[in-house]
C-alpha cells in the first residue's frame, strides 16, 4: 500500500497541476484556446473596428492609436496594414488609413455581432453586467452574418445594444447620433440617460455601481469643475467631469417621459405601510422585470409591507390580494412615493 | 407621400425611440390592464379569512416562534416516517423474502428450470426487485402524503420565507429547501420537485445539489454500519445514542455540502443562467387529506417506485451474472474486485464495495445485500449466500462477515461518507435527464458528487493512516 504522507502528496500536485489547467478561465488549457482563436483574423478584425470608431468619433486613426488598442508593437500594426491593403480593407491617402468600401461593411459587421450579443448577455442571461462587453469581444469573431441575423430575429430585432448604442442594420447602416454628454448637458433640464460608454472598463464599473442604466430620467442641479451633481430616477448622483463625459444625454423627443421626481424605495417601507409604487428601476432587466409585472408591481400599484422573514433579507408585500415574498436588493430597485398611504 | 417615403420615415423614427421601446410598450399595456381592472372590480369587504391567516402567518414567521416550529413540524415527519415505516417494512420483507422467495424457488424446481435460468430470475431478478420494495415503499407511502398535506395547507411555501436568506447566501433559492426536503424521502422525487422553483439557474442548482439530501434508500445503509463500527466503539447502553448521532451527523455533513456545492455552482457554471427571485406565499386552506393521500400515492409514491423497479430488475440480473459468470474457475466480480482492490484500499474502502457500487447505481438499497454476498464470495464461504444477495438479521453475524472481508472503523466511516457522497441512482439520473432536458446538467449531476466522494474518502482516509498509525 501507498504511504499515507506520500499518497496526499501526489495527489496535491496532482490536483494543482489540474487546476493550473483548468481553472476556468484563468487555466492553460483555456488560455491555450483563446490563443488559438486570437489568429490574424481576429487581429484584423479588431483592427477594423478601432479604425471604424476612429472614422465614427472624427479622429484619426494611427499606428500609435491601433497599436495601443490591439496590445501589439508599432511594426506588428504596419505588417498587418499592408496585410489588409492586400485583401482590399484599407486604404491610404498619404499617410492617412481609411477603411474601404468592403472594410467598412465588414467592420459593421463585426460591431453588429457584438452589440446583437451584448443585447442577448443582458435580455436573454445572468451574467452580470461588467461581464457584457468582455464575452461579447470574444463572441463577435465567430457569429458569421447568418449568425447575426438569426440572433437579431430571436431578440426581436433590437435597435440598441443595452449600453445605448445603435446596432448597425443587417444592410450594414448605422444611425448616426448626436449625443450631448452628461458633463455638457444644460442645467435644470429634464433629460434622459442614452447611453453609457462601456469602455474603459474601470469607469463603466463606475458607472454600473452608481446604479446609472440607459433610460433614466435626469435633472443636473449643479456643474463645477470638479463635479457634477444631478438626480437620476429621484437619488443624487456626484460625479468627477471626467467621468460624466462617458454618460451621453438627450432631451425626450418622441415620448414624454416622467420627469424625475424624488422618491424612496420600496425597501425602506415599514411593516404595515402601504405606499403606491411608482415603477421598476432601469437595474431590473429581462425575465426578472416581466416577473415583477407579472405579479403585478405596475406604477400606481398599491402595495403593502406584511411579514418580515426571520432570517432576514426578505420580506412579504401584499400586492393586488396576494402574498409575495422579495429580496431586499430586488425591493430597493422598485420606486415608491414618499407619502404612504 | 409616397409608400417609399413613409416607410423611410418610419425607419428614421424608429431610431428615436430608443433602446427600451419594447419594455415600456408592455408596461403601459400592463398597467392600462391593471388600471383598468382596478376601475371595474369592487371589493365589497375583506373577506374574513384574510386576518386568520395573518395571524397564523405571523406565528409561523416569527422570529421567536418560526425556527422551533418548523423544526418541530420536519421531526416529526421523520419520526413519523421511520418508525412508521420500520413494520411494514418487515412485514414486506418476510412476505417478498422468506415466504414467496421459497415458493418460487420450490416451484423452480418442481419444473425442472435450469439453474442458470432459476437463479438469473429468481435469484437475481426478484430479489433485486422485492429487496427494492420492501425498503422503499413503506417510508414513501409515510413520507410523501404527510409531506403533501404540509404543502397543501400552505405551509411549506412559509419554510422556504424562512430559511430563504441562509440560501440567498449560495446563491440559491429558499424553496429549495423544499426539494432539498423532499430528497431526504427520494432524490428522483426532490428533482421533481424542484419545479418549483421558477428561475431556471436556482434551479438547476437544486437539482444538481438533491443528491445531498440523503435519501431513504441509503438510511437503512447507515444505519446498519453505524450501528455496528460506531455504536460498538461505546457500552451497550449509549451504543444506539451514538450511532444515531453519527448518521444525523453525516445527514447534516450532507446538508451542509450541498449549501457549499450550491456556492460554487452559482459563481462558476451556473454564472450565465438567466436568475429572477419572487415567493408567493399562497392563502391557507384546509387540507384536502383523502384527496392528498391519494394523489401522492399515485404522482409521487407509485411513479417513483415504479421507475426504481424497472431499473432494479437489470440490476438484479446484472449482480447475478457478475458473481455467477466464472471465466476460468474465477468469477467475474472476483476479477473486478481483485484489480479494483487496491484503489480501493487507497481511499479506504475496498474492492467490493466499489462494486457493489457500481452493480447497485440502479438502487441505493441493494447496496448492503451485494456487500454481504460479494464479502462472502471472495471469501469463498460455501452454504447460503454464494452468488445470491442476503441480508442477516443479527448485527453480531453481519460483523463477523464484514471484519473477516478485511473492514475496519476506518471502512466503516469512509462508506458512510460514500454512501452520501456519490453519484444518483439510475431513477434519478435518469428524471434528472427529464426534468432538465439537458446531457450536459445530467453530466454534472452524476459525475460531481462520485468526484466528491473519492476525495472525501481518499483524504480521510490518509489523514486518519497519518494519524493513527
Amino acid at each position: 500500500m501507498i504511504d499515507p504522507l506520500n499518497a496526499l502528496i501526489i495527489a496535491a500536485i496532482l490536483t494543482a497541476i489540474s487546476s493550473w489547467l483548468f481553472w476556468p478561465e484563468k487555466g492553460l488549457f483555456w488560455r491555450w484556446q483563446q490563443a488559438r482563436q486570437m489568429t490574424r483574423r481576429v487581429l484584423r478584425e479588431d483592427a477594423l473596428k478601432h479604425i471604424h470608431d476612429c472614422e465614427y468619433h472624427d479622429r484619426r486613426p494611427t499606428v500609435k492609436s491601433l497599436a495601443g488598442s490591439l496590445r501589439i508593437t508599432d511594426n506588428e500594426v504596419s505588417e498587418l496594414l499592408s496585410e489588409m491593403q492586400d485583401h482590399e480593407l484599407v486604404t491610404f491617402e498619404g499617410d492617412q488609413v481609411k477603411l474601404s468600401l468592403q472594410g467598412r461593411s465588414y467592420a459593421l459587421h463585426i460591431i453588429r455581432a457584438h452589440r446583437l450579443w451584448e443585447r442577448y448577455l443582458a435580455d436573454k442571461t445572468g451574467y452580470p453586467e461588467a461581464d457584457w462587453h468582455s464575452k461579447s469581444e470574444h463572441y463577435e469573431h465567430l457569429l458569421t452574418p447568418a449568425d447575426a441575423e438569426a440572433l437579431a430575429n430571436e431578440l426581436g430585432h433590437p435597435r440598441y445594444d443595452p449600453h445605448g448604442d445603435p446596432i448597425p442594420t443587417a444592410a450594414g447602416e448605422l444611425a448616426a447620433i448626436e449625443r450631448l454628454t452628461l458633463s455638457n448637458f444644460p442645467l435644470d433640464q429634464p433629460g434622459r440617460i442614452t447611453h453609457l460608454e462601456d469602455e474603459p472598463e474601470a469607469v463603466y464599473a463606475q458607472l454600473v455601481a452608481e446604479g446609472l442604466h440607459p433610460g433614466m430620467s435626469i435633472r443636473v442641479v449643479e456643474v463645477t469643475p470638479q463635479r457634477i451633481v444631478f438626480w437620476a430616477n429621484g437619488d443624487e448622483h456626484i460625479l468627477a467631469p471626467i467621468i460624466a463625459a462617458n454618460i451621453s444625454v438627450d432631451t425626450f423627443s418622441v415620448e414624454e417621459a416622467p420627469e424625475p421626481v424624488p422618491h424612496d424605495h420600496l425597501n425602506e417601507l415599514k411593516p404595515n405601510e402601504s405606499v403606491r409604487v411608482i415603477g421598476i428601476s432601469k437595474a431590473i432587466r429581462g425575465a426578472e422585470r416581466r416577473r415583477l409585472m407579472d405579479l403585478g408591481i405596475l406604477p400606481g400599484t398599491t402595495i403593502t409591507a406584511e411579514l418580515r422573514s426571520p432570517a432576514g433579507e426578505l420580506t412579504a408585500y401584499q400586492v393586488r390580494g396576494a402574498l409575495i415574498g422579495l429580496r431586499d436588493e430586488q425591493a430597493a430597485l422598485i420606486d415608491i412615493e414618499q407619502g404612504r398611504l | 407621400m409616397t409608400n417609399d417615403e413613409i416607410l423611410k420615415t418610419a425607419e428614421a423614427l424608429r431610431w428615436e425611440v430608443g433602446g427600451d421601446f419594447h419594455e415600456s410598450l408592455v408596461e403601459n399595456i400592463y398597467t392600462n390592464a391593471a388600471q383598468l381592472a382596478d376601475r371595474a372590480i369592487s371589493y365589497p369587504d375583506k373577506p374574513p379569512r384574510f386576518d386568520l391567516d395573518r395571524s397564523i402567518d405571523r406565528l409561523v414567521t416569527s422570529r421567536v416562534w418560526g425556527f422551533p416550529i418548523m423544526l418541530l413540524l420536519l421531526m416529526v415527519v421523520f419520526w413519523l416516517t421511520i418508525s412508521g415505516a420500520n413494520v411494514p417494512s418487515a412485514m414486506l420483507a418476510t412476505l417478498f423474502l422468506e415466504i414467496i422467495y421459497p415458493f418460487l424457488k420450490g416451484l423452480a424446481a418442481s419444473v425442472g428450470l435450469p439453474w442458470w435460468l432459476d437463479g438469473l430470475l429468481i435469484d437475481g431478478v426478484y430479489l433485486a426487485t422485492g429487496w427494492v420494495i420492501s425498503v422503499m415503499l413503506p417510508p414513501m407511502a409515510i413520507f410523501f402524503p404527510l409531506f403533501t398535506l404540509l404543502e397543501d395547507f400552505g405551509y411549506l411555501p412559509r419554510v422556504a420565507f424562512n430559511l430563504d436568506n441562509f440560501f440567498k447566501k449560495a446563491g440559491a433559492h429558499g424553496k429549495q429547501a423544499l426539494s432539498m426536503s423532499m430528497g431526504f424521502g427520494c432524490n428522483a422525487a426532490g428533482v421533481v420537485a424542484t419545479r418549483i422553483i421558477d428561475s431556471p439557474r436556482e434551479r438547476l442548482i437544486a437539482i444538481i445539489t438533491n443528491n445531498f439530501a440523503m435519501c431513504n434508500g441509503r438510511w437503512p445503509t447507515q444505519i446498519l454500519v453505524a450501528s455496528i463500527f460506531i455504536g460498538g466503539l461505546v457500552s451497550a447502553q449509549w451504543a444506539g445514542l451514538i450511532s444515531a448521532l453519527a448518521v444525523v451527523a453525516i445527514t447534516l455533513l450532507g446538508v451542509l455540502l450541498s449549501f457549499v456545492v450550491s456556492w460554487g455552482l452559482s459563481r462558476t457554471v451556473l454564472r450565465g443562467e438567466v436568475s429572477t427571485f419572487s415567493l408567493e406565499l399562497p392563502p391557507y386552506r384546509p387540507p384536502r387529506i383523502w384527496q392528498t393521500i391519494y394523489t401522492s400515492l399515485i404522482d409521487r409514491t407509485l411513479v417513483v417506485l415504479w421507475r426504481a423497479i424497472i431499473f432494479a430488475i437489470p440490476a438484479g440480473a446484472a449482480i447475478w451474472l457478475v458473481s455467477n459468470i466464472t471465466v476460468g474457475g474465477t468469477s467475474l466480480a472476483e476479477y473486478f474486485i481483485n484489480w479494483s482492490n487496491p484503489l480501493g484500499i487507497l481511499v479506504g474502502l475496498n474492492g467490493v464495495i466499489l462494486l457493489a457500487y457500481v452493480v447497485a447505481i440502479p438502487a441505493n438499497e441493494i447496496v448492503i445485500p451485494t456487500i454481504l454476498m460479494l464479502t462472502t464470495l471472495v471469501l469463498g464461504a460455501s452454504g447460503e449466500g454464494t452468488g445470491v444477495m442476503f441480508e442477516l438479521d443479527s448485527l453480531k453475524d453481519t460483523e463477523v462477515i464484514l471484519r473477516a472481508g478485511g473492514w475496519t472503523l476506518l471502512t466503516a466511516v469512509n462508506l458512510m461518507l460514500f454512501s452520501l457522497i456519490h453519484n444518483p441512482c439510475s431513477t434519478t439520473i435518469y428524471t434528472i435527464y427529464k426534468e432538465t432536458g439537458s446531457k450536459r446538467w445530467t453530466l454534472v449531476s452524476a459525475f460531481l458528487p462520485v468526484v466528491m466522494g473519492f476525495a472525501v474518502t481518499f483524504l480521510v482516509a490518509q489523514v486518519w493512516r497519518l494519524l493513527g498509525g
